[in-house]
């Protein structure tokens, strides 16, 4: 009979199980969570149902129904269960902005960030830095050193990009975990390399002359990651903008180099930099040449990303961006809305009346 | 964030570049959306009255990339599910894209190839890790979907018949009727 009902409701609201879920009932349903022995599945399917209702935003969760579901929530660590701990640190993540006291699973997190299980690991890194504030961050502070220079890449990438979010709140203290992360830079793994990056320049920031190392030392040493490149890219190009004397030549250099990179969006980082830098239409040419290559490329991104560039470059160098005319007209009826207009405008704000009769 | 980045010149060399990802039915609901910028579409009512724009612009012409409200959406869709990813309209475009084949081919992989909105929500947990797995406050976190479900996925398959869902209950009568039938 149950069975029924359950098809039934199920079809109702449209074979979506979590559709009319209302969150006092699933408040309710979390008090399963004290029971023991702790069953894996069913846990699971109320955590999923707790995330579901935070993702969908309507139900608002006030500080104290948040803080029983957390409170609820952290009994589930005695559970061994790996899908089920990975929705325990997720829902942790989620609750952590709206509950209270939630630097009670310090401790669990602590524990399975340093344990054996590699799949806790990482989750419970991430999971620690989202409920840590800089009080406390000085206590995990050995371990997130170790963490960055992990051999599990995923452990490595959860460290780094989780103190790169904590950069913002405690910058000292994660500058003093540069040094790992400038070895990350070298790792095989290409994720690695490119968050060990993005932390070591962020360190950086105000700091022109250690920049200008950073680039040039990576600029000559080629990263694997094609994100890193597309970041080292950015930091070079940055420097040019500042100084525009000789000295600059070896990062247009190595920019012009990456239009040869195989990785499409690291040409495309490189032909977008060279466009807004240099001031010659002559030097313009190859990167405006690639620009013309996408324009007649089959993916529509990439249509999209040559056609916008080109139209920026309209004000500076209308010569230029004259001399892809015909590419742009092929794209006026293009089946991409935007690629379309970003055509057409880019044609009237360089076109001649020759042009506009055909 | 803070953007310092102008029209018409360079880009920002920051980590932070997606804006946001979700995943819509094929009447333009939410089944699953984060937004990774707290002054990009803050609250959940901004956020769904632009997932509804979002979805009128893009359900029918299937043009993989639009401009809309400031942001870049790169999209895919299958059967009756629809993938968006949003990153700042000063952002490289391919990068974008490279995020949302990760986060296609990863949900791809989850649901055994049956991209399709029933399955997805059978599997909304795996799908939930996923998502949390590809990209961290708006960094890109992996872009190796295998690695992705790896890390996901990670359910072992024999359960007990008193733990089994409804739904699989019934298939697996469903299956040996037809046996019976057949026989």
């Amino acid at each position: 009979m149950s069975f029924k009902r359950d098809k039934k409701e199920e079809e109702d609201s449209g074979g979506n199980p979590y559709q009319n879920l209302d969150k006092t009932i699933i408040l309710q349903e979390a008090r399963y969570f004290n029971q023991s022995p702790v069953n894996p599945r069913k846990c699971c399917l109320i955590l999923t149902k707790i995330l579901y209702l935070l993702n969908q935003g309507e139900q608002k969760f006030t500080t104290q129904e948040a803080t029983e579901a957390f409170f609820a929530t952290t009994k589930l660590f005695q559970s061994k269960d790996v899908m089920l701990r990975r929705m325990v640190y997720l829902c942790i993540k989620e609750l952590s902005t709206l509950a209270q006291d939630v630097i009670i699973v310090t401790s669990s997190l602590t524990k399975d960030m340093t344990g054996k299980e590699d799949l806790y690991r990482a989750a419970a890194i991430r999971a620690l830095c989202s409920i840590t504030d800089s009080t406390m961050l000085q206590a995990i502070e050995r371990y997130m050193k170790q963490a960055i220079v992990d051999k599990n890449s995923a452990v490595s990438s959860a460290a780094l990009v989780s103190a790169l979010h904590l950069s913002s709140t405690a910058p000292d203290l994660v500058r003093r975990w540069a040094n790992e992360a400038q070895e990350a830079i070298s790792s095989e793994n290409a994720m690695v390399s490119y968050h060990a990056l993005g932390v070591v320049a962020g360190s950086r920031k105000n700091d022109k002359l250690s920049t200008v190392k950073l680039v040039t030392r990576l600029a000559r040493s080629p990263l694997k990651s094609p994100y890193a490149l597309c970041l080292l890219i950015r930091l070079a190009a940055q420097l040019v903008e500042d100084d525009d004397s000789d000295a600059a030549q070896p990062y247009i250099e190595f920019i012009e180099c990456c239009l040869r990179h195989k990785s499409e969006m690291v040409i495309y980082e490189a032909a977008h930099a060279i466009v807004n830098l240099r001031k010659t239409a002559r030097d313009l040419a190859p990167a405006v040449s690639v620009l013309q290559l996408f324009c007649g490329s089959s993916k529509a991104s990439l249509r999209l990303a040559g056609a916008r560039t080109l139209a920026r470059l309209t004000a500076k160098h209308p010569t230029a961006v004259a001399a892809c005319a015909v590419d742009l007209e092929n794209l006026i009826s293009d089946p991409n809305r935007s690629v379309a207009t970003l055509a057409v405008t880019t044609l009237l704000a360089t076109g001649a009346e020759s042009s506009v009769d055909r | 964030m803070v953007h310092t980045t102008m029209e018409g010149s360079l880009f920002e060399p920051t980590l932070y570049i997606v804006k946001g990802m979700c995943i819509l039915d094929n009447d333009g609901n939410r089944i699953l959306a984060k937004y990774y910028d707290k002054d990009v579409l803050p609250t959940a009512k901004e956020q769904k009255a632009f997932e509804k724009n979002l979805f009128n612009k893009t359900h029918r012409a299937n043009a993989e990339i639009i401009m809309l409200e400031g942001l870049t959406c790169v999209y895919k869709s299958n059967v009756d599910l629809f993938f968006y990813v949003m990153g700042s309209s000063h952002e490289n475009e391919l990068i974008l894209q490279s995020v949302l084949n990760t986060l296609y081919e990863s949900v791809s992989i989850l649901l055994r190839r049956n991209v399709e909105r029933r399955v997805l929500l059978d599997n909304l947990d795996a799908v939930m890790l996923a998502f949390d797995e590809i990209c961290d406050g708006g960094v890109i976190l992996d872009s190796d979907p295998t690695s992705i479900v790896g890390r996901a996925a990670l359910r072992t398959e024999d359960v007990p018949l008193g733990e089994q869902t409804v739904a699989q209950v019934l298939q697996s009568a469903k299956e040996q009727l037809k046996w019976s039938l057949l026989k």
